[in-house]
């Protein structure tokens, strides 16, 4: 087992057990739920394989699903999210970037992360809530839910993402 | 195979998102009883749509079939018509079936009319039949409607006939329902109408009444219609009837003619000539006298 594998697996955890704990009793507007579980797919480095990929993210959005009766929606969304997410943050990276790019706030600055995880949990979310209406007769409602589901995830995730940051200079500079 | 199988292993990652998502979606609407209604509603809707197509395209491919079947009934259909017509033309010919079957009876020689006038007082019919066909003088020409006239003169392969509508025709002719008898001759004037002479005031005499040959000359056999009465007077001297007669015979559509060729009987004509000559009265049987009416 690899330090990144036990790393990916802990984060994996964490995230299911505060998304089903936590996030999914906030319900903005009455019905949107962020899903913060997309977390785990926002950062996945860049050597990771296509493959390992897309199996995080099927398996993230399944115990989603698993805990919140929402069978296939988050499996599907996540799936989706992971096949992207390596041409999206292609557009983000820097051109020089390692071949174990890491997308955080720290390689990428606070606006191209605030940007990138935006998209990239948009995509989910636009999925997710896609999936979930199966119809555009409420569009501006499936709209309002993609929008602002994406938008409270981001600020989450950043949060998330600050926290990990202070924790590891913590580490580094006790 | 191994470019496909580098193409498959290439794009690994692809067939893997595929299977996952298909994955998703099976317990998408599979376990989620919103997602499967409206599943199955949009799948009715869809397959009810390609149902409809196929149907379209089906019931186009079909058309041959189609025609072949219409085609078949169409047959059968005008068979039917023309079975009926047959019918219907047979009930029609039934009216003058007693002419036909009387006609059978003789020998026939079908003829058409190559010449005719109708305007003078001696009208002739020029047929293309002649002595090469077995015509010979005094012969009777009928045609599908009724008695026509008499073969006059022959050639080899035409012949000369004097119709009903010539003033030196004079035909023995019966009152069908009465069968009283007569002659028959024409006026100058009308082309369908005859009259008859010679029938007695007594004898009971109604329009529409048929008049026909009635077999006590050589040329016509009885029975043969010429006409119906269409009105009754009198005759010059006011002893008898004359009968005006309509003819059945067209005259000025008169194209196919039939010369009875077979029912002059050479035994009784010579007998009525030997019946004329004295000298030979001893070898005559005694018998009555036969009245032959001739045309000129």
């Amino acid at each position: 087992m690899s330090s990144p594998f036990l790393l990916r697996l802990t984060r994996f955890f964490v995230l299911s057990f505060l998304q089903v704990i936590v996030f999914n009793h906030i319900h903005l507007f009455g019905y949107v739920t962020p899903l913060v579980i997309g977390y785990m797919v926002v950062c996945i480095h860049r050597e990771t394989s296509r493959t390992s990929m897309l199996l995080w993210g099927f398996f993230t959005g399944l115990v989603f699903d698993l805990f919140c009766n929402t069978a296939g929606m988050a499996s599907a969304s996540c799936t989706l999210a992971a096949m992207i997410q390596p041409k999206l943050l292609n557009m983000f990276r820097p051109h020089d970037a390692a071949e174990n790019f890491t997308p955080s706030i720290t390689t990428l600055g606070l606006g191209r992360y605030t940007l990138y995880a935006f998209m990239l949990l948009l995509i989910l979310h636009a999925a997710f809530y896609l999936l979930d209406a199966c119809t555009l007769a409420d569009w501006y409602l499936t709209l309002l839910a993609m929008g602002s589901g994406a938008a409270l995830s981001t600020i989450i995730t950043i949060g998330m993402e600050l926290l990990v940051r202070t924790n590891n200079k913590k580490e580094l500079h006790p | 195979m191994r470019a496909l199988i580098d193409i498959i292993v290439k794009n690994k990652h692809w067939f893997l998102f595929l299977l996952l998502e298909v994955i998703s979606l099976i317990f998408l609407f599979s376990h989620n009883g919103y997602q499967k209604n409206v599943y199955f509603t949009t799948a009715n809707g869809v397959v009810g749509s390609t149902y409809d197509v196929i149907s379209s395209i089906t019931a186009y491919l079909h058309l041959r079939e189609e025609n072949a079947a219409l085609e078949r009934k169409n047959e059968q259909l005008r068979r039917e018509l023309y079975e009926l017509k047959q019918a219907q033309e047979l009930e029609r010919l039934e009216s003058t079936k007693h002419m036909y079957a009387l006609a059978r009876k003789y020998d026939v020689v079908h003829a058409q009319v190559v010449n005719m006038t109708l305007h003078k007082a001696n009208n002739l019919i020029t047929i293309n039949k002649g002595e090469a066909d077995g015509i010979r003088p005094e012969m009777g020409v009928i045609c599908s409607r009724g008695v026509v006239g008499i073969v006059y003169m022959t050639s080899r392969h035409y012949s000369i006939v004097i119709p009903l509508l010539n003033v030196n025709s004079k035909i023995s002719c019966r009152l069908r329902h009465s069968e009283y008898f007569g002659s028959l001759i024409w006026k100058r004037g009308y082309a369908d109408i005859a009259y008859v002479t010679s029938i007695p005031r007594h004898a009971p005499v109604k329009k529409k009444d048929i008049v026909e040959t009635n077999g006590f000359s050589d040329i016509f056999p009885p029975g043969l219609p010429i006409g119906s009465i269409q009105g009754i007077g009198d005759s010059a001297d006011g002893m008898s009837y004359q009968l005006k007669v309509k003819l059945f015979a067209n005259f000025a559509t008169l194209r196919e003619v039939s010369v009875i060729t077979n029912y002059t009987a050479q035994e009784r004509r010579q007998l009525e000539h030997q019946a004329l000559n004295p000298a030979a009265q001893d070898s005559i049987p005694s018998k009555k006298q036969i009245k032959t009416e001739t045309t000129r």
